[in-house]
């Protein structure tokens, strides 16, 4: 697929500029790197972390090219690494064709063809570029890091509407495509890796409504998307599990939405935003049928410009797997009667307990631009519960509910 | 006492205002616009209009971010602030679905840009002779 697009975006480009211009002398270059330590007092978020983690390192580049006034081409390569999340082997973060079907200075519409990246809350669609996020982590409450395939971009089409008024601007865009699963949504949605796979060869569906208030000032959006994945059970899956039946093949229905509200003042910055997810499970039933994804989270976050080089904020985020299970109460009273019948049976196998599905968190910040390309930030976070953490760094029974993370890094951007 | 205080104020604040330049957007002559609206000068620096109206596209220079003239522009023209705008335009760069203006280092090579680039846009506090042809000044509706 990578291969496939890149080659027919170099075809393209060379086919239709001019004669008299090389290709690649009209190719408009940017790129970033970013390298992060992280220290968690107890449990591991990117990495072993509680020994210190120098196991997030962002680097990326991207190209883009102005054919005409109506085409442009861009891509983008990007290597991550962040703990066992992401090993760092490089991939196409986005390739696409925007083509401008109509553009005046009142209204532009367009489609973007291609890897697209998904606008997800204020943030998604550059989450992996240090320099355009609000901190070294997004809110981990509604950008999760350990579901980020799910929802960061798709093969697919959008289609894009633009309106300026005297007032502010209207953006509108509406998707098609297939998004991109991995091993992480499995430990996610499916609290183990299991012998059978997910695919992704159902269509997911996005939407942005975005209004920006005389210049920014003021911005409010809605976004949403809807991914459907399919997982085929392998026979091992299908044995029957010591408390019932194993699992079948079925389909993972996920609806994801956000809200989110922002102030830009000339020294203080507001944002909040709140999240709702919510995953069907279809045909899978076994354990998996226990599971109840019907989660909320919300941040809100004050930054402050001491001057337009030194910032600092302050941000409060909660997240609930179950809203209506507040703190994980009854999940947590059910897991312990499912490992007394599994002690019975000679198992020993520890409760999972109710901080697993619950994160409540300050976290207080800043950063320094040393010059317009080196960002130098650093960050406390004071958490209670440990839902944002993944069970694939993390063994679930064995989580430390109170913990704080410290956090550092240093981002280059050209 | 008092009397002499407020006259230095009064002297202090005539001296800050005349040292505040008036903020021009210029473009090249060849440029057939002459006056824009905030609304499409905003869209315009932030890299979302791609062609001017005969259809020649748009090439926009700003100063960098710190610069006071750049801030200065931002906040009395596009009633933005710097920030929001390097926003959009990172944005727009790392998403794919858009680019950044052209960053040029002084004022001079602001008007050496803007004299030698067809479709080109830029800003600057110095007063444009009349005498010369290849720049040109826009109007804008604040």
């Amino acid at each position: 697929m990578k291969a496939r697009l890149i080659s027919i975006l170099f075809c393209f480009s060379t086919s239709v500029l001019a004669d008299n211009d090389q290709w690649y002398d009209n190719v408009v270059l940017h790129g970033f790197a970013s390298q992060g330590y992280i220290y968690t007092t107890d449990n591991h978020f990117f990495g072993s972390s509680d020994n210190g983690s120098f196991e997030f390192t962002e680097v990326g580049i991207n190209g883009s090219l102005r054919l005409n006034p109506k085409i442009r081409l861009s891509a983008q390569l990007l290597s991550r690494q962040a703990g066992r999340f992401d090993n760092g082997s490089p991939r196409l973060d986005y390739g696409l064709i925007d083509i401008s079907l109509y553009s005046s200075p009142k209204y532009s519409s367009g489609l973007y063809i291609g890897r697209i990246k998904n606008e997800i809350g204020l943030y998604n669609e550059t989450r992996d570029v240090a320099h355009t996020r609000s901190a070294i982590f997004l809110p981990q409450v509604i950008y999760f890091d350990k579901v980020r395939n799910t929802i960061m971009a798709a093969d697919g089409m959008h289609f894009y509407n633009n309106v300026n008024f005297d007032s502010g601007a209207l953006f509108m865009e509406v998707g098609a495509g297939y998004t991109l699963a991995d091993e992480n949504v499995e430990y996610a949605y499916m609290g183990n890796d299991w012998g059978g796979s997910i695919h992704n060869d159902k269509l997911g569906l996005f939407g942005k409504l975005l209004y920006e208030h005389n210049g920014g000032q003021w911005i409010y959006s809605i976004t949403g998307t809807r991914v459907t994945l399919d997982f085929d059970a392998s026979a091992s899956d299908r044995a029957p599990l010591p408390l019932g039946p194993g699992l079948h093949s079925g389909e993972i229905a996920i609806d994801y939405t956000v809200l989110s509200a922002q102030y830009n003042g000339e020294k203080w910055q507001f944002t909040g935003e709140v999240a709702f997810e919510n995953v069907d499970y279809i045909d899978i039933g076994g354990p998996v049928s226990q599971m109840h994804i019907n989660s909320i989270g919300y941040y809100l976050q004050a930054n402050y410009n001491f001057t337009p080089a030194w910032q600092g904020f302050v941000r409060y985020e909660e997240f609930q797997l179950d809203k209506h299970d507040w703190n994980g109460k009854k999940a947590a009273e059910q897991n312990i009667i499912n490992s007394r019948q599994l002690a019975a049976l000679g198992i020993n196998q520890p409760p999972v307990p109710a901080h697993e599905y619950y994160s409540q968190s300050w976290v207080i910040g800043g950063r320094w631009h040393i010059t317009q390309n080196l960002m130098l930030r650093t960050e406390y976070h004071i958490v209670d519960g440990v839902a944002t953490l993944s069970p694939r760094e993390n063994n679930v029974t064995d989580t430390t509910r109170k913990w704080d993370m410290f956090a550092m890094s240093l981002s280059y951007r050209f | 006492m008092t009397w002499i205080g407020i006259r230095i104020l009064i002297t202090l604040l005539l001296l800050v205002s005349q040292n505040l330049p008036a903020q021009n957007i210029i473009a090249n002559a060849q440029v057939e616009t002459t006056q824009l609206s905030k609304t499409s000068a905003r869209a315009i620096f932030a890299m979302r209009a791609q062609e001017w109206p005969n259809g020649t596209p748009i090439k926009v220079f700003v100063l960098e971010d710190q610069n006071p003239i750049h801030s200065q522009f931002c906040k009395t023209i596009l009633g933005m602030f710097p920030y929001q705008l390097r926003r959009i335009w990172d944005r727009q760069v790392f998403s794919g679905t858009g680019a950044a203006p052209e960053v040029v280092k002084s004022e001079q090579e602001m008007l050496d840009a803007v004299a030698n680039t067809a479709g080109a846009i830029g800003y600057t506090d110095k007063e444009i002779s009349h005498t010369n042809k290849r720049i040109k000044t826009i109007k804008v509706d604040l």
